[in-house]
């Protein structure tokens, strides 16, 4: 029972407390750079979470047996062995969003997420809890890639999913799908962001207090 | 004849009705006396006096009160005839207590026996140092830097300027205006005194162009001596600064962290020049000085005060505060302390009173806009808002690199600053907190030598 | 009774001619006359896109203002200014949202978000612009003919679109038709005259300091000059230095853009390295970038964010200065 509540609170440390885009403002490089359109943000996601999850795992595994000095190459074989699978099997069944992340996902080798949870999670911890450490810290980037694309896709095409959403009258605003624009709105989307959850814990703090009183 | 050198930045504070039009076409009265003073026995920069006097001794006019200690020192004397009440701390203008010998008031007005120097011609440098330091000169102009210190060259320094500052570039005050009329001919010969005790090749004399007639009195004053030069400077704030003055008159720049004295110049204020007078020629002590009592208040005038005078009884001599008076000025608007009581006696530094209607501390500041006003006017061609902004972070350090120990504090920045921002304040801060970290620092190497040392004997003591 | 006085710290006098609001109110007064003239020769709408430009920024940092619980500085006026700044650098074919979204942009985004008053680091109204210009870059084309003093009878009925003076295809204007400001535009930048009057104005009040506008127009001169050898000549075209110096945003960016005190240096060398910077920029993306006709806001963007290095690099020698002794003691 407590185990399994601890797994869940190991979840959901992934999506909120320590979310990776958010919180820990990591792996900004793909972030900005692919976060132009929902599906390219899901795509990214997905690959990404695939990756940690199998390299968490490993890592936690073989964590007794690689030793601390060289532990990056290690990490580095571990993780682009996974990146290689992706691309792969991206490239295989769905060619075209291959096709529009190109070089990203070969990058995720050096996806500083990846690396974070290797070295200061997987290579400490037992693997189950490795394993859901990199699902939660990979649905939680995935949110983040979602909540960016869908509002810089929204706002700079117009469309959703690639699907027009906002009326014809509309002019869809450049910039926002441009570089500049991506580091605008991740700044916007990181101050409503943490608007919000110091919001909530404030919240929090003051139910907390009601309650010992 | 000299070339008029203009120095960086500078302003025009308000002049004209409500700045020196109303008390400098006053000539100077004598304040009637106070029937008790209250005479602080630290009126200088440097150490204070120790007293003379004890509760109920019987005192004259001009009888030293405060023995000078050490070199930075200079006697002070009783003003009043009358008894001693008391030696006890009283608050001066600054807001601190200072030991103050309260004197009551015979009003006999009877004097000590005043002895003139018999030969003042034959005055040599350590002579007149030495009358300085008895007959407790200080710089009037508000510096109140002991003039024995002053006079006292050391052998390496060549000194061929004497500087005369009747500058006055404050707002609102008169005195050294009306003195330079009144007393034109005692100004210029305690100068030619100094300048022959001190072997100075010439004089020079610097007025502001907004007082013509003071001007015209001087030069006439010092028609028949050659080394003598008047020059009448565009009025511009804060032309009377030492340094400012410096640059003007001959060109030459005081360094940073230096004295006037190293760039061969002595500047001393008119109002010092006509006390030396006194001094050698009658034989008398610094007792009295013109303050300007301007302002919000219902007669502006300019009296010659005896020192220890409450400022209360300046005021009530000239018919008390105006109403709308709201800020009550120990000295001129632009560097003068504001005092929130009126029991504060008046001393050798004070030039004038100025009751204010407006206070500036109700200003709101807002945030600055980089305009560079402070920086354009800055006549030490300091960069105020930057200096503010590191002094409001605490990074002291940095503030001391970009010069702020230079800031003579003329309030030049804040009188310019859109932004109503406290810039001056702002450098008087970290100014004082740098010299008390210097302070703290030479103590502490202090403390580690003497520790050294009493190692080292310690050491020796066992071989 | 004892009166109550005031005790505050020297100097005891301020100079009441000077505040920030009056500061701001001389440039709105020094922009007024190019605003009369963006009117007279582009109409109504004209007038709509300055309305909305200045309702909205002051509307947004008022309402900024009150969401984030902090004192409202509406009052001084350089809202205003940056809503005017901004409508001078739209077309007049812009719609009226786009003035909105600009002078929220300005506003909010890089104005207030960055500390308010005095801590953006680049101009609000040109990084509007810019951003309006990335997104919108048809809706933003000043290509609108202007229909100088027809447009209570004409009502927008013929805007002929044409290409700007700095186009690819430049047409020929007369100089008298490019110092009057009878040439397609941004609203601000066509009428030199009234931008020089302008200039004149906030020169002689004090407001700006000289050396931002001498330095900039000074260094575009001597490098259109050496690079096209030719004063003036009709048949020249746009390959002339005066034909460069009157058209696109130089002279609104040299008096009112350049020298907005925000972002630029504090120092006399620092405003000489600014407008020669600016100039220099200009002159490069001008005469190598053809995709951009105007570089004149990239330029004065580039050098406000060299900002702070110049003011370090510039910081003056107190009066008196002395070399420490031993360089690098201190360090």
């Amino acid at each position: 029972m407590s185990e399994k509540k601890n797994l869940r609170k190991i979840f959901m440390n992934g999506i909120l407390d320590e979310n990776p885009t958010f919180r820990m403002v990591l792996g900004m490089c793909p972030t900005l750079a692919i976060s132009t359109a929902v599906n390219q943000g899901i795509g990214m996601g997905l690959a990404t979470t695939f990756v940690l999850v199998f390299s968490n795992l490993v890592i936690s595994l073989l964590r007794n047996i690689i030793p601390e000095k060289v532990r990056i190459p290690s990490f580095v074989v571990v993780i682009a062995t996974f990146v290689t699978i992706v691309d792969q099997l991206m490239k295989a069944f769905v060619p075209a969003l291959s096709q529009s992340l190109g070089v990203y996902i070969p990058l995720i080798v050096v996806n500083c997420i990846i690396f974070a949870r290797a070295e200061s999670y997987a290579f400490k911890q037992p693997p189950m809890a490795s394993l859901v450490d990199g699902l939660g810290m990979g649905a939680g980037f995935t949110l983040a890639l979602i909540l960016l694309s869908s509002v810089r896709e929204l706002l700079g095409s117009g469309t959703l999913m690639g699907a027009q959403v906002m009326p014809a009258s509309y002019h869809p605003m450049a910039i926002i799908i441009r570089p500049p624009g991506g580091f605008i709105m991740l700044g916007l989307l990181l101050l409503v962001v943490n608007a919000a959850v110091k919001a909530m814990q404030k919240h929090k703090a003051s139910r907390a207090k009601e309650e010992s009183v | 004849m000299s070339l008029f050198h203009v120095f960086p930045g500078g302003i025009h504070p308000r002049e004209g009705i409500n700045g020196k039009a109303v008390t400098c076409a006053l000539p100077i009265e004598e304040l009637p006396q106070p029937s008790r003073v209250a005479i602080p026995l630290l009126q200088h920069i440097g150490t204070p006096c120790k007293s003379l006097v004890v509760k109920g001794d019987k005192v004259k006019v001009g009888m030293m009160i405060g023995e000078p200690v050490g070199f930075v020192s200079a006697a002070v004397h009783s003003s009043v005839s009358g008894t001693v009440v008391d030696v006890q701390p009283c608050i001066l203008a600054n807001g601190l207590q200072q030991p103050c010998v309260i004197i009551d008031n015979d009003f006999k007005d009877t004097w000590v026996e005043l002895t003139p120097v018999a030969e003042p011609d034959k005055l040599d440098g350590k002579a007149i140092s030495q009358l300085a330091r008895n007959a407790g000169l200080v710089g009037l102009g508000g510096a109140t830097f002991p003039h024995a210190v002053k006079y006292s060259l050391p052998p390496d320094k060549k000194v061929d300027t004497l500087i005369l500052n009747g500058a006055e570039c404050e707002p609102y005050l008169s005195a050294d205006h009306r003195l330079m009329l009144a007393y034109a001919r005692e100004i210029v010969t305690g100068a030619q005194t100094l300048q022959h005790a001190l072997k100075i090749e010439r004089v020079l004399v610097g007025i502001e162009d907004n007082k013509p007639d003071a001007i015209e009195a001087m030069t006439k004053a010092c028609e028949n001596d050659p080394t003598f030069t008047v020059t009448a400077m565009p009025t511009h704030y804060p032309q009377g600064g030492e340094k400012q003055l410096v640059y003007s008159l001959t060109g030459r720049t005081v360094k940073s962290g230096g004295l006037p004295l190293d760039s061969g110049v002595i500047v001393i204020n008119v109002g010092s020049s006509h006390a030396l007078y006194r001094a050698v020629y009658e034989g008398r002590p610094v007792v009295d000085r013109v303050v300007t009592v301007s302002g919000c208040v219902k007669k502006p005038a300019n009296y010659l005060v005896r020192i220890g005078t409450p400022v209360e009884w300046l005021l009530e001599t000239s018919g008390g505060l105006l109403p709308q008076a709201r800020t009550l000025l120990y000295g001129g608007p632009m560097m003068g302390m504001a005092i929130n009581r009126e029991d504060i006696p008046i001393t050798k530094g004070c030039s004038g009173i100025t009751a204010l209607e407006k206070s500036s501390a109700l200003e709101n500041e807002s945030n600055c806009i980089r305009c560079g006003r402070c920086s354009s006017v800055c006549p030490m061609c300091l960069v105020p808002s930057v200096l503010d902004k590191l002094m409001r972070k605490g990074m002291y350090d940095e503030a001391e690199r970009q010069g702020v120990m230079n800031c003579i504090e003329c309030g030049a920045c804040t009188w310019s600053c859109p932004a109503k921002r406290q810039l001056t304040q702002s450098c008087r801060t970290s100014k004082k907190v740098i010299t008390e970290r210097r302070r703290a620092e030479a103590a502490r190497q202090k403390a580690e030598e003497a520790r050294r040392a009493a190692a080292v004997a310690v050491q020796e003591e066992a071989k | 009774m004892q009166r109550k006085l005031v005790v505050s710290s020297s100097p005891h006098l301020r100079n009441e001619g000077v505040s920030t609001r009056r500061l701001m109110l001389d440039v709105i007064i020094a922009l007024l006359p190019t605003a009369v003239a963006s009117v007279w020769f582009f109409g109504g709408a004209a007038l709509n896109l300055l309305l909305v430009a200045v309702i909205t920024a002051v509307a947004a940092e008022y309402f900024y203002q009150k969401l984030t619980k902090q004192k409202t500085t509406v009052s001084d006026l350089s809202a205003v200014v940056t809503g005017m700044l901004l409508a001078f650098n739209l077309p007049a074919s812009a719609p009226w949202w786009i003035a909105a979204i600009g002078s929220v942009i300005a506003i909010v985004l890089v104005k207030q978000m960055f500390g308010g008053m005095g801590q953006n680091f680049m101009n609000p109204a040109l990084i509007a612009r810019t951003i309006l210009m990335l997104s919108w870059a048809s809706l933003m084309a000043a290509n609108v003919l202007p229909h100088a003093g027809q447009w209570v009878a004409a009502a927008g009925a013929d805007a002929v679109a044409s290409a700007t003076p700095l186009g690819e295809n430049p047409a020929s204007y007369s100089l008298w038709q490019l110092f009057s400001g009878n040439i397609p535009g941004m609203l601000g930048e066509t009428c030199k005259l009234t931008l020089i009057l302008g200039g004149i104005y906030l020169l002689v009040r004090g407001v700006i300091d000289w050396r931002i506008p001498a330095a900039f127009i000074g260094t575009a001169f001597v490098l259109f000059w050496i690079y096209y050898g030719t004063l003036y000549s009709v048949e020249s075209g746009s390959a002339n230095v005066l034909y460069q110096l009157l058209s696109g945003g130089l002279l609104l960016g040299a008096f009112f853009m350049a020298t907005d005190y925000v972002t630029s240096p504090v120092s006399p060398w620092g405003r000489v390295i600014m407008g020669v910077g600016c100039a220099s920029v200009l002159f490069v993306i001008r005469v190598y970038n053809p995709s951009y006709p105007e570089g004149c806001s990239f330029a004065i963007l580039f050098m406000n964010v060299l900002t702070p290095l110049i003011d370090k690099l510039t910081v003056p020698k107190p009066f008196g200065y002395v070399k420490p002794a031993k360089p690098g003691k201190g360090a």
